[in-house]
């Protein structure tokens, strides 16, 4: 008899927990979910935000294999929140909207410069959104952006926001700004936030632009030359103060601040050549060693040092040239390290008296001078570091050139 | 109380299986709210502490062999101060199991569970740590053995595959919020290690009593340097969470996680490991809630109690009315209620026993 008992008791324990943990399993069903893959975020012409959310069709992309290209959808609702647009598209879509493939939140500049703080922080609440998801301030609708971010050389969207940040290891033109950091960086006395830029390339663009420079290195997102099937594109970064934005990096910028930040793992800088005027020389430049930041405050004031150390190959080559002598890679190398400190230079007070924001986290480095916490407060870094004053000093070795060394 | 003998490494593991569950919920991050940056200075400082008091305990001990604090107790104050003593304990065993549980539950239904009443959870893990009560103490010294190690490296993972994204220049300003926060209020934080707790009822299991005083040495110095690898992993990547409160540090810690495009998502398997190793604590603590119990009743046979136990454990468990009410309980009244009872009534009780033994030599 106890024996029975105690068989119908574990029976019932057992069909107890299936029902109740059923409705968690239920509602992480494939069929009923909809993946969204990106968030754009725009201004509404009426009080609240348009809504669009890029999905994935599942089906169509298993359906289809390898070979074909499986179509994205973007849907946009209007909403004065993140959850009040979510909860339209589910009723449209007749399914419930899952966030944990979203790859990419776009954010329009207009949005941007109001602050995005609340959108941040709803987002990073909810336990779908990955804390790698990347975040773009795009120059243009947030809405156009992610329509025109259309997969070229890969089949899936989701593949092609997979690769999204992978240039900038080795160009520098723009950064793997994610919204982890971003949450964390608006938390930060000691820094503040950036976001990718992103904006439409030339032929797709509705609107001239003011391409006032000839230097591939100075343009961003919105302005570049750029032709091709995909209308999006990413170059520069968006700056941040707080959580409003306070201006934008082209990409030499871009690439000054990933060797700030010690990001960058290569990128090609393109200089006058000292042996021929009005000839430039394609140089690839990779970090040394680590860039060594210190910090000393005179008189109230930051004063920032700043020590870069580079080796470069010459990659752009012509004929009656020696890149084994030592005299003329001295003086490549002393142009690169006049040209970067200059850029450097440029960057710095930018982000000082311009921007007003200390985009690349040299608080941190000034955190030791401070015995408590208090006395930092106090002090405001964040509130004076638009009267630092920075002294840049580049290293730059170019040892060669790479297979044709003589010509 | 059961013929099970404890070695060494299942004591240590037995007083570690504390820490590791409280570290997975919110005890880094307060440690950071309470000392900011000079957290991890204050951990070597509180480590220090706690190894003295822990070498303390061993030396008190030593005049009563391997008499717990029961016995002692009851050398002290006699039956009924045993009882008082035995009841102090349950109930701080019993509460504090059962906060942490109904803690991690809530954790544990926010992210992964959200349709599932919190109620089932708990039910989920009584059963398991029931099941393993009943099965004897040996079976859940043995799983502790082998879940233990696998939540230790669980952390070191998550420091070693977070270490590049590590601002070292974080553990300034040296001092945080002053002399006074880091080492006088910064002194709760030695509530951290209430894994010490077990030391009070281990001699009468260990194979080999000359070795307690080994055990409560390496514990504490244990204890400290886990805790130092916790608040690292939180002090140096997040900013945030001095002003932030996550649910759980650690699983948001995990969550930046990724080994190229193919290993992504790994945070679920650290919540696996943690899971386990929950369940384990709360096997360990019921075992000594009911052991006590047992001691102060006579009882012989203990599994007919295990599940009223369990029962006692999902009761508490849900008397918080929410998570607010059960963070509060976690975050504030915890830390208070462990220090009182560890460090102040237990070392009390020792220290009074040993002016009595002295006096009657005299």
């Amino acid at each position: 008899m106890k024996y029975i008992f105690k068989r119908i008791f574990i029976f019932a324990i057992i069909v107890l927990l299936l029902v109740a943990f059923s409705g968690s399993y239920k509602s992480l069903s494939i069929d009923k979910l909809a993946y969204v893959v990106a968030i754009g975020i725009d201004k509404s012409p009426s009080q609240g935000y348009n809504f669009s959310f890029q999905f994935t069709n599942v089906t169509s992309s298993s359906e289809s294999g390898t070979a074909e290209k499986s179509p994205s959808i973007v849907n946009n609702v209007e909403a004065n929140s993140i959850g009040s647009a979510i909860n339209l598209m589910n009723t449209y879509i007749g399914k419930r909207i899952n966030l944990s493939h979203c790859k990419v939140i776009v954010f329009s500049e207009e949005v941007a410069i109001e602050g995005i703080s609340k959108h941040v922080y709803t987002l990073m609440n909810d336990t779908q959104i990955r804390p790698s998801a990347n975040i773009v301030v795009s120059k243009c609708n947030a809405k156009y952006y992610i329509q025109n971010s259309k997969p070229i050389l890969e089949n899936l969207i989701t593949k092609y926001y997979d690769i999204f940040d992978y240039s900038s290891n080795f160009t520098g033109y723009s950064a793997d700004a994610t919204i982890g950091d971003f949450l964390n960086k608006l938390e930060c006395d000691t820094c503040n936030p950036v976001a990718i830029l992103g904006g439409m390339n030339t032929e797709n663009i509705s609107y001239p632009t003011d391409i006032t420079e000839n230097q591939s290195s100075s343009i961003k997102a919105n302005e570049s030359t750029i032709f091709g099937k995909r209308g999006s594109e990413n170059i520069g970064l968006a700056a941040f103060r707080d959580d409003k934005l306070v201006g934008e990096l082209n990409a030499s910028e871009c690439m000054a601040f990933l060797n700030m930040t010690n990001q960058a793992q290569g990128f090609f800088l393109t200089i006058p050549d000292p042996e021929v005027e009005n000839n430039y020389l394609d140089i690839y430049m990779s970090p040394k060693k680590p860039t060594k930041i210190s910090v000393k405050i005179t008189n109230g004031t930051p004063f920032i040092k700043l020590n870069f150390y580079f080796s470069g190959r010459i990659y752009s080559i012509d004929a009656n040239r020696q890149y084994l002598d030592e005299k003329k890679l001295e003086a490549i190398s002393s142009v690169c390290d006049s040209y970067l400190e200059s850029a450097f230079s440029d960057y710095l007070y930018k982000t000082s008296k311009e921007l007003k924001s200390d985009i690349n986290e040299f608080g941190k480095y000034a955190l030791s001078l401070f015995l408590t916490t208090n006395d930092f407060n106090n002090y405001n870094w964040n509130e004076n570091y638009k009267d630092a004053f920075f002294d840049v000093d580049v290293s730059s070795i170019v040892e060669s050139s790479i297979l044709l060394t003589e010509t | 109380m059961s013929n099970s003998k404890i070695g060494t490494t299942e004591a240590v593991l037995i007083i570690l299986t504390v820490i590791i569950s409280h570290s997975i919920l919110s005890l880094p991050r307060d440690m950071i709210v309470r000392t900011q940056s000079a957290t991890i200075l204050n951990i070597i400082y509180i480590t220090i502490i706690c190894t003295l008091l822990a070498l303390l305990i061993s030396k008190l001990f030593k005049k009563f062999g391997n008499a717990d604090i029961l016995d002692v107790s009851e050398y002290l104050g006699g039956n009924l101060f045993k009882q008082i003593v035995g009841i102090i304990f349950i109930f701080y065993y019993m509460v504090s199991s059962a906060i942490l549980l109904r803690n991690f539950c809530e954790a544990l239904g926010l992210v992964y569970f959200q349709m599932t009443p919190v109620f089932f959870l708990i039910l989920l893990f009584v059963i398991g740590s029931c099941i393993s009560n009943r099965l004897g103490f040996n079976v859940s010294l043995r799983v502790n053995l082998l879940i233990l190690p696998i939540a230790l490296v669980s952390i070191v993972v998550i420091f070693i595959a977070n270490f590049k994204s590590f601002d070292i220049q974080k553990i300034f300003p040296i001092l945080g919020g002053g002399f006074k926060d880091t080492f006088v209020t910064g002194l709760l934080n030695i509530s951290a290690f209430e894994g010490l707790k077990y030391l009070y009822f281990i001699p009468p299991y260990l194979k080999e009593p000359e070795k307690y005083k080994k055990i409560s040495v390496l514990s504490a110095i244990l204890t400290g340097t886990y805790l130092i690898l916790c608040v690292s992993i939180i002090l140096f990547i997040f900013p945030s969470f001095f002003t932030t409160n996550e649910i759980m540090p650690l699983y948001s810690a995990a969550r930046y996680i990724s080994f190229g495009n193919f290993l992504q998502r790994l945070e679920s398997i650290f919540m696996m490991v943690w899971i386990l190793s929950f369940i384990s604590y709360l096997t360990i603590a019921l075992k000594f809630a009911i052991s006590i119990f047992q001691k102060m009743t006579r009882i012989k046979n203990t599994k007919s109690i295990v599940n009223i136990f369990g029962i006692l454990t999902i009761a508490i468990s849900l008397f918080p009315k929410n998570l607010a009410v059960s963070t509060f309980l976690e975050t504030k009244i915890y830390s208070y209620f462990s220090i009182a009872v560890i460090f102040i009534f237990g070392i009390g009780i020792l220290i009074l026993a040993n002016l009595k033994k002295r006096k009657e030599r005299i």
